[in-house]
């Protein structure tokens, strides 16, 4: 790779304040059993230029929570309640209000999405320039020089062969190629937000590797806001600022990178960090958190992660915990945070880090 | 700071010059070769198929004068020996080569029952009716179906969607012939709207083929029900095939990239749904090309529509065999010719397939 293309420097404006705010969140599927609650109650603040992760296993809703923001649910699905607040320039939008056009607009321009599978993110049968030219011009670009112009960069930017991966058509690029073209199209109107569902899943490892750089540059040179959704708590912690575990639809614990790796609270936290095998270090016996994910139709009363849980008593069983701070800037949904305290000062996650 | 190292796959790799070019004509080379080694099959099963066909074209002429016109049979014999200069006596084999000869040199023969007169004059005489209705007809239903289809597909379980589904199964299980019986029975018979007996035919009398508008009227008021048939019949399969391909690509991931990107509505339907869905239709039309030209002998006959399936018919009923041979060539090649163009129109519509072609 030529040095030219590492030195591409974007201009982007981080902005300031806070450019997404979710209040409440609800987001239900309709289905023929009953309403499947994908999403309950999600509150979050997403701060200009910080990376915020939502961890948590497959069917905990972060998915969802993610396209609810951009609108994209299917349409059997509905936000139930909530609001969802984008801020720019100081101006407010309330995202779940706006209409037909509006949404086209907000959409990309101020937020854009990078999708788990880039494999087929792309129109099988035009170029990729066509592809960004169409977005470029759906938001009001005429000048195709300049559209042109601005889609090499990009394409450079993400360190690929930007002449060259233009003109080509989607299957003549690799799956890791196709996810840096899906990178570079989504900062093509330099929106304010961005979320990656899954970014690295879909790749092998090398090429998941690239893409991770490429995503720390995004967030240390240029400062994005992100959202980023993974299952994988290596990539969150190598990406992120901070971090929101999910389970069964809701934040039961949100706090910075740190906070949730040296001192999670929330027993499900604590067992997913415990269920990563660690690379360095004497082997030490894995940990799994029993039982799956509960029946997002028919839930179980009280805290929904009870009948997984070491610590769980008759309160967990009845009442479910709200956040409640556990550290500065460090929240959890737990009765027994202290008792998880307590038991990594006996037993301290990873100990050699 | 890592340094990203991957290195890039050659996108348009440029082997060899002459290689590539090898490899373009291996490849049409091959299509030829598969359409030619087609083409002859079908020609020598038909050649000996119809010589298996009861009776035979000196024997209907002899029957025909000795019913007609109570001729004794040795006398009606010697007519028809007088009038056929053909030998259908001479082995088959021997036939065979000679037809197979004529072939080779563009001869397709000439008619055993018109003496004189050419089988390729009759096919050019005929063909240009069948392709003007089909060719027509196929167009509209193609259009209407696939824009229909796409209609049913984003309104799927809406009112509109079950009543044109519904539509289109009934439609598309009725026989062609069944429905231009009803549309003459209906329109021409009961309700008297058209009337059946100025639309036999291809043309009015008086009128000649010329690039007037009254000629386009004239030849379109006689194909008009032979063409509603086929397109009525036609459509439901292509609105039905649409709907479902529609709806496997809306559920495609680049549609919802797309919405994500805020394109236009229009710009999604059409170039992102539509034109992905429409690509296997594609290749059902030219398999229908085919098809249609020889499904048209009974709508035809029906409609007294003076087109190749007409003919043929006519030709099959007195065993003209030079005729049936030269009719069944037409309707292989359109058959092979249609195969062999939808190959090369799918290459041009969906860039994954590239026929081996090089930048």
């Amino acid at each position: 790779m030529s040095n030219e293309s590492q030195q591409v420097v974007l201009k982007h404006e981080a902005g300031s304040g806070t450019p997404l705010t979710l209040r409440n969140v609800s987001v239900a599927y309709k289905t023929r059993k009953g309403d499947v609650q994908a999403v309950r109650d999600v509150s979050l603040d997403l701060r200009a230029g910080e990376s915020i992760a939502l961890i948590g296993e497959s069917g905990s809703g972060k998915t969802t929570l993610g396209l609810s923001i951009v609108r994209l649910l299917v349409k059997s699905a509905q936000v139930t309640n909530g609001e969802i607040i984008y801020r720019r320039n100081g101006k407010e939008i309330d995202v779940l209000g706006l209409n037909k056009k509006e949404l086209r607009e907000f959409r990309w321009k101020e937020c854009s999405m990078v999708f788990q599978s880039a494999l087929n993110a792309f129109n099988p049968v035009i170029r990729i320039w066509d592809q960004m030219k169409d977005t470029a011009q759906s938001h009001g670009w005429k000048d195709k020089k300049a559209i042109r112009q601005r889609s090499l960069e990009l394409l450079k930017f993400v360190q690929l062969d930007a002449e060259r991966v233009i003109d080509a058509y989607p299957h003549e690029l690799s799956g890791g190629m196709r996810q840096r073209v899906l990178i570079a199209l989504s900062l093509l109107l330099d929106p304010q937000v961005l979320i990656l569902d899954e970014p690295t899943t879909a790749l092998d490892i090398l090429t998941q590797r690239t893409i991770i750089d490429l995503l720390r540059k995004l967030k240390e040179e240029q400062h994005f806001t992100m959202i980023f959704i993974s299952h994988d708590l290596a990539i969150a912690a190598e990406l992120a600022d901070r971090i929101a575990t999910m389970y069964a639809g809701r934040v039961v614990e949100v706090g910075s990178a740190d906070d949730i790796f040296y001192r999670p609270r929330h027993p499900y936290t604590l067992g997913l960090i415990r269920a990563v095998p660690k690379v360095v270090g004497d082997f030490q016996e894995l940990f799994s958190i029993p039982g799956s994910p509960p029946d997002l139709i028919d839930m179980p009363s009280g805290c929904k992660f009870h009948p997984r849980c070491p610590y769980a008593t008759d309160k967990c069983r009845q009442e479910e915990p709200d956040l409640v701070p556990v550290g500065p800037e460090h929240m959890a949904a737990c009765w027994h945070w202290r008792e998880v305290e307590k038991e990594l000062q006996s037993k301290p996650l990873h100990s050699i880090s | 700071m890592t340094t990203v190292t991957t290195p890039l796959p050659d996108l348009h790799e440029k082997p060899v010059e002459s290689s590539a070019h090898r490899f373009f004509h291996s490849y049409l080379f091959q299509k030829t070769l598969k359409a030619l080694f087609t083409a002859w099959v079908v020609i020598t099963l038909t050649f000996f198929l119809i010589r298996l066909l009861p009776s035979n074209p000196v024997e209907l002429f002899i029957q025909d004068l000795m019913v007609q016109y109570g001729m004794p049979y040795h006398e009606a014999r010697d007519q028809a020996a007088a009038l056929f200069a053909i030998d259908l006596s001479r082995p088959l084999p021997l036939q065979y080569l000679d037809y197979m000869d004529g072939l080779l040199h563009g001869d397709l023969g000439t008619s055993i029952l018109s003496p004189g007169t050419s089988v390729s004059s009759i096919i050019l005489r005929f063909l240009p009716w069948t392709i003007f209705s089909v060719g027509i007809a196929l167009m509209l239903s193609f259009t209407f179906g696939i824009m229909l289809g796409l209609f049913m597909a984003y309104h799927r379980e809406g009112v509109m969607d079950h009543i044109l589904t519904v539509l289109a199964s009934i439609l598309s299980s009725i026989p062609n012939y069944i429905l231009g019986i009803l549309l003459i029975i209906f329109l021409g018979v009961r309700w008297g709207i058209i009337s059946v007996a100025a639309t036999r035919g291809t043309l009015s009398p008086g009128v000649e083929p010329s690039l007037s508008i009254e000629f386009f009227k004239d030849a379109l008021f006689h194909a008009a029900l032979p063409i509603t048939t086929y397109v009525l019949t036609t459509i439901g399969s292509w609105m039905l095939t649409m709907k479902s391909s529609t709806i496997s690509v809306l559920e495609e991931d680049y549609v919802t990239v797309a919405k994500a990107k805020g394109l236009k509505e229009g710009r999604i339907t059409s170039t992102y749904v539509g034109r992905n869905a429409a690509l296997p239709m594609f290749t059902l039309l030219t398999i229908a090309i085919g098809f249609v030209v020889g499904g048209s002998v009974l709508i035809e006959t029906i409609f007294q529509y003076q087109g190749i399936g007409y003919i043929l018919l006519q030709s099959v009923n007195k065993r003209d065999y030079t005729v049936m041979q030269g009719v069944f060539l037409v309707i292989t090649m359109s058959v092979i010719v249609a195969n062999f163009f939808a190959d090369i129109l799918y290459s041009w519509l969906d860039p994954r397939i590239k026929l081996g072609r090089q930048e």
